[in-house]
């Protein structure tokens, strides 16, 4: 299998519509861009087009938001289709899809719902995980998400749950710190806990955006700049792992471009100062 | 424990239609939070979701009944008609039917209609691109074979017809325009043609037709031949002047492709 991510170690952003006009024609100096899969399953059109047109410049990740890698529902061929015949109009630098489900009996839900952590979960993500890297032909990265729920169920801890998928799988994670940062608030454990379960090999990508708090829960509005404990987190992170291509999400109240290059810039700082510590 | 499908079924069943047995069954760890509010969290996202996609594929239909109105229209038309695709982008294609059975609506006649006009205009944004036409080989076809041409329009084309003004009503209710002008529903018919510009201009162009024109093109996206359209539209309206629309559907890039029927060996001459 080809390599699990050509994207260069530097900091992305996420593109998102608003931006797309300016990033076209001003080509802003940042390392790459990640775009939601979803919103270019089109058949052509502007949007597509302009996408093309900025492939040509920089490195793309392609992100997706709704394969439901943990549906108990079969996995929706139509949509790994769309998705196949994307990958092969873009060729992205990275191909990646959340450790969650949003569908069930037929009706999506078109969110990130969170996963019990059972054997029975993990025996399923990990093969759709197969499935999927199977009719892609490469390696996928696999991101962890925020939740705002935990079950008596859960038979393991979400590390454990991740270190299982990818050490079962070979897919690489997309580690996300803020959804980290996150649940750690949320579900009351040590991030650093977390940290030490991953293998350090694992990692291909990271994701930092920003939360809002809603009553005692953080939500992930990614509506925000990354508060001083994700970035804290960050620098963690980048000491366990080296330094990955780390994208900027900003996704509601988007702001403009020159605010999400500021962020890109502070995390290509923490990429080129701190010193990996990870065997 | 339930299995993993009986547990996803409870969880939907919890987020979007309230169902406090069903939550229940989640086993939710409480943890400083009720299960109740946890699980509201995510019924706020999941419809927040598909409010906030709705009104980006119809803004005009958001303006005219006001943001509460279709919140509300959005969560009922949800829970009715499941998005059946990973891609929200593209959810709604029945937005225009719920309306016109959608109670609260029941005195604004001429919603569904704006709907399917906001429904063609998200669609046509999307649609394949065409090669443009092909003038060369249309005129290698012999002229005795004309009629017999059937035509296709670019896979943007949308053709609309209502009994209200919903073009008037659409121009109305742009970001733009004041919030004040006064429609008069029985100002005429509109019969519509949504296409998406020349990448190099940009934009969806909604162009009024003819009655006449509208059954031209509709005939010939049907897949009916130039000579079968022809006959509906002298029968339609004496008047109309056929070669001129053709003509004009095909330089403004309506009209992009033809298939000529296919001629047998004996008769080809060469």
């Amino acid at each position: 299998m080809p390599a699990s991510t050509a994207l260069p170690v530097s900091a992305g952003i996420g593109l998102r519509s608003p931006h797309v006009a300016r990033v076209r024609a001003e080509r802003p100096l940042v390392g790459w861009l990640e775009v939601h899969s979803e919103n270019y399953f089109v058949e052509g059109g502007p949007a597509i087009a302009a996408l093309e047109a900025i492939r040509r410049d920089y490195p793309i990740s392609l992100h997706g938001v709704g394969l439901s890698l943990g549906s108990a529902d079969a996995l929706d061929a139509k949509h790994l289709g769309r998705l196949k015949h994307l990958v092969s109009r873009i060729d992205p630098g990275a191909v990646s899809e959340h450790l969650c489900w949003s569908h069930v009996d037929g009706r999506h839900l078109n969110d990130l719902l969170p996963l019990p952590f059972t054997e029975e979960a993990l025996a399923l993500v990990c093969d759709r995980v197969d499935a999927v890297q199977s009719a892609l032909g490469r390696t996928l990265l696999v991101e962890n998400v925020s939740a705002y729920v935990r079950f008596d169920d859960d038979a393991m801890s979400e590390w454990d749950f991740v270190a299982a998928v990818t050490c079962r799988t070979g897919c690489k994670l997309l580690f996300d710190v803020n959804n980290i940062y996150v649940n750690a608030i949320n579900h009351g454990f040590d991030a650093s806990a977390y940290l030490a379960a991953i293998p350090a090999d694992a990692v291909a990508e990271i994701h930092l955006a920003g939360f809002d708090a809603s009553g005692d829960c953080l939500i992930d509005t990614h509506g925000t700049r990354v508060a001083p404990p994700v970035w804290e987190l960050y620098r963690a992170t980048v000491a366990r792992f080296g330094p990955k291509p780390t994208l900027i999400e900003w996704d509601t109240d988007i702001p403009p471009l020159e605010i999400l290059l500021d962020e890109a810039a502070q995390a290509q700082i923490i990429l080129e100062t701190c010193d990996a510590i990870a065997a | 424990m339930p299995s993993l499908h009986e547990w996803q079924r409870a969880f939907s069943a919890a987020a979007v239609f309230n169902d406090a047995a069903a939550l229940a069954s989640l086993r939710i760890v409480a943890g400083g939070m009720k299960p109740e509010a946890r699980i509201g969290i995510y019924r706020a996202n999941v419809l927040g979701n598909y409010r906030k996609a709705l009104a980006a594929t119809y803004p005009v239909i958001k303006r005219l009944v006001g943001a509460p109105f279709f919140d509300a229209a959005s969560d009922n038309f949800v829970r009715g008609h499941p998005s059946t695709r990973g891609d929200i982008n593209r959810y709604g294609a029945d937005f225009s039917e719920f309306l016109g059975t959608y109670p609260p609506a029941r005195d604004l006649k001429y919603l569904p209609d704006v709907a399917l006009l906001e429904w063609a205009i998200d669609q046509a944004n999307i649609a394949r691109d065409a090669a443009s036409f092909d003038f060369a080989a249309l005129a290698s076809v012999p002229a005795k074979l004309h009629g017999e041409l059937r035509f296709s329009l670019h896979p943007s084309a949308h053709l609309i017809v209502s009994t209200f003004p919903i073009l008037h009503i659409w121009q109305a209710n742009q970001p733009s325009c004041g919030a004040d002008e006064h429609i008069d529903l029985d100002e005429g018919d509109d019969a519509l043609l949504v296409l998406r510009r020349p990448s190099d201009v940009g934009g969806i162009a909604i162009e009024r037709i003819s009655q006449a024109e509208h059954l031209l093109l509709a005939t010939l996206a049907a897949g009916r031949t130039l000579d079968e359209a022809a006959n509906r539209c002298a029968a339609m309206a004496p008047e109309f002047d056929l070669a001129a629309a053709l003509q004009r559907h095909v330089a403004g890039n309506t009209i992009v492709a033809f298939r000529a029927p296919v001629v047998p060996a004996s008769e080809s001459g060469t």
